[in-house]
């Protein structure tokens, strides 16, 4: 036993100490590895707005240490590893990871943005707030991607509105010209039956006269027939 | 003879609602407000009115009694007229030719704008992501969403005139549709033209009456309406206001293009026309008052919706640079803020100089747009903001549309009526010759849809049809009062009506109205001598705005030949009936010589 086990005390205190203040040295405003955050919460959710408290504050940083966990898988992230500083009530803070192998020292920037992009919609839904109204500034947000359907829309309107025009004009020209054939092919069959009917009715006075009455001369109505002109 | 008797109107009125369907047209809605607006609001008035009475209506009743006692198109009834002007009804024809290939495109811009508003997000509400989706396209951001897509996506347009693309697939396919209506309301003339205005009169009453009760409810319309009626006496000492109420009458009546006279040509004859060019007259004039309540109370929601964004993103900056918390500062209070931070915080302050905007509800409401950029741009940026923008939108487009189609009947008329005037063309049936000019018209007026299209297009509307237009009716009002005579005309109209013309129309048609003409003419010369090189604005990618462009030589030559190709028509057919007469002269002279000889 070299030490005392007061002076272990003394040492492990001493070490503690130094560790949180090199821990809080790390968090500050434009930290080269930290990150700042800037919540909308009033703008996003209006009336249904949540007071930010430290019980939110929690929950930011148990979100983060997830979003840390998913992407750099097999390091155990925890809570205490998120340090927080800088607090206005714009609600907006500073943040910067630190590894859990080595409290003192901090994860490298372009890890933390992969992270946070990886499970960005994860932490906005955490907080019902979207990309707009939780800002991680310096993280661009990946927009979502354009929705293309095979046709265009308007080229569906296009084919319907030019289909009925053309319709349209199909039928304007067609329609007088079949019912001009109409028309005639009427007026044959008329002029065909005045025709028939005169013959049958010359046959019939003919017969008539032929059959008939004693009284009538025939050789009369042969004549009667030539002057009815 | 082998024509038929001409056709006539089913009744006269389907002949008043083809002329409201012909005078009412885009100009109405997109010149007129703003007019008014650059020429003090309420006060424009007086000298729009004024000018109504003393050239709109007599030249209108003018036209329409040629037409109906000549009963033919323009270059047959000038012809009739006097035989060394039918070069006034050719230039008429010519005009209309220009006008008919140019006007199209609009519709073909509205059908573009019309088949986009089926969608759950309009296409000009929001600028398309970049390939790498980390933000707007560039050239999106640096202008608004409707400007681009207007000029990027529906016209493709190229950085200057001279620059050539291909064609705009999208827009030739709408050209082409645009086409085929125009066929099929006139493909028989005017019994289809006929049944046909009935719609294209009144469609686009219906919708201005329904967006007068959406404007007017809108939020921050009331801004617009107040703006707009507020007179401002001091411009009607501005001699522009008076130029500009006579021009806009004169062109929105439509006078010059043989459109009226052809109407009036399948009039019966004793028709009474002089009520219906008063009415007709009114009608429109009624029209651009009315549809500029509506445009200003859409300018007036624009307006207050871009002064309230802009008050919000002011607020959003102080918010964030200072750190304040959220429902510190308001929409209301914002310029206390302002002020409160400027004088607490100076360094601070002073850094943000830069990015801060200037946000003024007046700035706003005086910038004023005109033509196709109020309809297709400022119009859709004001529908993108209102609840349900889906409807809104087919119904705008549906409406200009309507406009459009109803203008483009009279165009096409003025064409066919005169050329069918020819024994030649009358051999064909009328359906076929019809489809021969729309396919012409189609064929050429496809040129426009290419990427440096709309620079050509701005040439013909600002050249093709102006300052012929002035010349023909000057011609026009001078050929009848003096070279055909007043006294002629009168027991001609006495003939048609019954009863001869009072002393209002004669006086008008032999004094204000040619004196009026000349000093237009005037004016429009001087201003293009006084002018240097015409310019246009080409649209600049980079910047995302428009940039004020001389036209090249070869852009002023066509320019030029526009103009020259439709006035010469008048002297050069003078020249050639005068020489025709003279060999005809001749050829008496030394017939007469030799039966003398032989007798």
């Amino acid at each position: 036993m070299l030490y005392s086990q007061g002076e272990m005390l003394e040492k492990i205190l001493l070490l503690f100490c130094l560790s949180s203040a090199l821990a809080e040295n790390l968090c500050r405003p434009d930290a080269s590895n930290g990150y700042k955050v800037r919540l909308s919460i009033k703008r996003a959710l209006g009336d249904e707005a949540y007071v930010w408290n430290q019980d939110e504050m929690f929950l930011f940083r148990a979100t983060l240490a997830f979003a840390m966990r998913n992407h750099l898988s097999g390091q155990d992230f925890q809570v205490s590893n998120i340090l927080v500083c800088d607090e206005t009530p714009r609600v907006s803070f500073w943040f910067i990871v630190t590894s859990p192998l080595d409290a003192t020292r901090p994860v490298g920037k372009e890890d933390v943005e992969e992270a946070i992009r990886k499970s960005r919609s994860r932490i906005n839904s955490a907080f019902l707030l979207t990309d707009q109204t939780l800002e991680f500034i310096g993280i661009i947000p990946t927009l979502a991607a354009p929705v293309s359907p095979d046709t265009p829309p308007w080229l569906i309107v296009f084919g319907v509105v030019m289909g009925s025009v053309g319709a349209g004009i199909i039928v304007l020209l067609v329609y007088p010209v079949v019912h001009k054939r109409l028309k005639k092919d009427e007026e044959e069959e008329e002029l065909e039956e005045e025709e028939g009917e005169e013959e049958t009715r010359r046959v019939k006075t003919m017969e008539n006269g032929a059959a008939g009455d004693g009284a009538h001369n025939l050789s009369f109505t042969d004549d009667e027939r030539f002057t009815q002109m | 003879m082998g024509q038929d008797a001409r056709p006539n109107w089913d009744s006269p009125m389907q002949f008043v609602l083809a002329c409201v369907s012909y005078a009412v047209g885009l100009g109405n809605v997109w010149r007129f407000p703003y007019l008014c607006q650059m020429h003090g609001g309420g006060g424009f008035l007086i000298p729009y009115l004024i000018m109504l009475f003393l050239e709109g209506v007599p030249l209108f009743y003018l036209e329409l009694a040629i037409g109906q006692k000549m009963s033919l198109g323009s270059i047959g009834a000038w012809t009739a007229i006097s035989p060394y002007l039918g070069g006034v009804g050719l230039a008429s024809v010519v005009t209309s030719l220009y006008l008919c290939l140019y006007y199209n495109i609009i519709n073909a811009w509205s059908f573009w704008y019309l088949f986009h508003s089926f969608q759950s997000v309009l296409p000009w509400a929001e600028c398309p992501i970049n390939s790498n989706r980390t933000g707007p396209t560039e050239e999106c951001e640096k202008a608004t969403p409707t400007q681009y897509f207007f000029y990027r996506e529906t016209l493709n347009i190229a950085p200057s005139i001279e620059e050539n693309g291909g064609i705009h697939g999208g827009q030739a396919l709408c050209l082409l549709l645009a086409w085929v209506i125009t066929y099929l309301f006139i493909v028989r003339g005017v019994k289809s033209t006929g049944k046909v205005v009935y719609f294209t009169a009144t469609f686009p009453y219906a919708v201005l009456l329904i967006y007068l009760v959406r404007g007017i409810t809108l939020h921050g319309a009331i801004n617009g309406v107040k703006f707009m009626f507020t007179p401002n006496m001091e411009h009607l000492a501005d001699p522009n206001t008076w130029i500009n109420a006579a021009t806009q009458i004169f062109f929105s009546l439509g006078l010059g293009f043989g459109s009226l006279i052809a109407f009036a040509s399948y009039n019966h004859y004793n028709n009474n026309f002089e009520r219906q060019a008063i009415v007709v007259s009114l009608i429109n004039s009624g029209t651009s008052i009315f549809a500029s309540i509506v445009t200003f109370s859409i300018y007036g929601f624009k307006a207050t919706v871009n002064y309230e964004s802009c008050l919000e993103r002011t607020r959003v900056l102080l918010l964030n640079t200072f750190n304040i918390a959220e429902d510190n500062i308001n929409i209301d209070n914002v310029f206390e803020w302002i002020e409160k931070l400027n004088t607490t915080y100076p360094e601070q302050f002073a850094k943000l100089n830069n990015k801060l905007e200037e946000c003024d509800l007046e700035t706003e409401l005086s910038s004023a747009v005109e033509g196709a950029g109020l309809a297709f741009i400022v119009y859709s940026e004001a529908i993108k903001n209102m609840p349900l923008p889906q409807l809104w939108s087919v119904l705008y487009f549906l409406m200009l549309l309507m406009l459009g189609m109803g203008s483009m009947l009279g165009n096409v008329t003025a064409i066919i009526t005169p050329l069918r005037d020819f024994k030649v063309m009358s051999h064909m049936s009328s359906e076929l010759f019809n489809g021969l000019v729309c396919v012409f018209c189609l064929l050429l007026g496809l040129g426009f849809t290419t990427t440096s299209g709309n620079y050509w297009f701005t040439i013909f509307n600002d050249y093709g049809a102006t300052f012929s237009l002035l010349f023909i009716v000057l011609i026009e009002v001078i050929t009848v009062s003096y070279i055909y005579g007043l006294k002629r005309f009168e027991k001609d109209i006495e003939d048609m009506l019954g009863h001869r013309p009072n002393w209002y129309w004669k006086i008008m048609w032999s004094i204000t109205s040619p004196l009026l003409l000349i000093f237009l003419f005037i004016i429009y010369i001087v201003k293009y001598i006084n002018g240097g090189t015409p310019t246009y604005q080409a649209w600049n990618k980079e910047l995302g705005t428009s940039v004020v462009t001389e036209y090249p030589v070869f852009g002023q030559l066509f320019i030029g030949l526009l103009l020259v190709s439709s006035i010469s028509c008048v002297p050069l057919t003078a020249l050639y009936v005068f020489c025709k007469k003279r060999k005809l002269g001749n050829h008496e002279k030394r017939e007469h010589t030799v039966s003398t000889v032989s007798a």
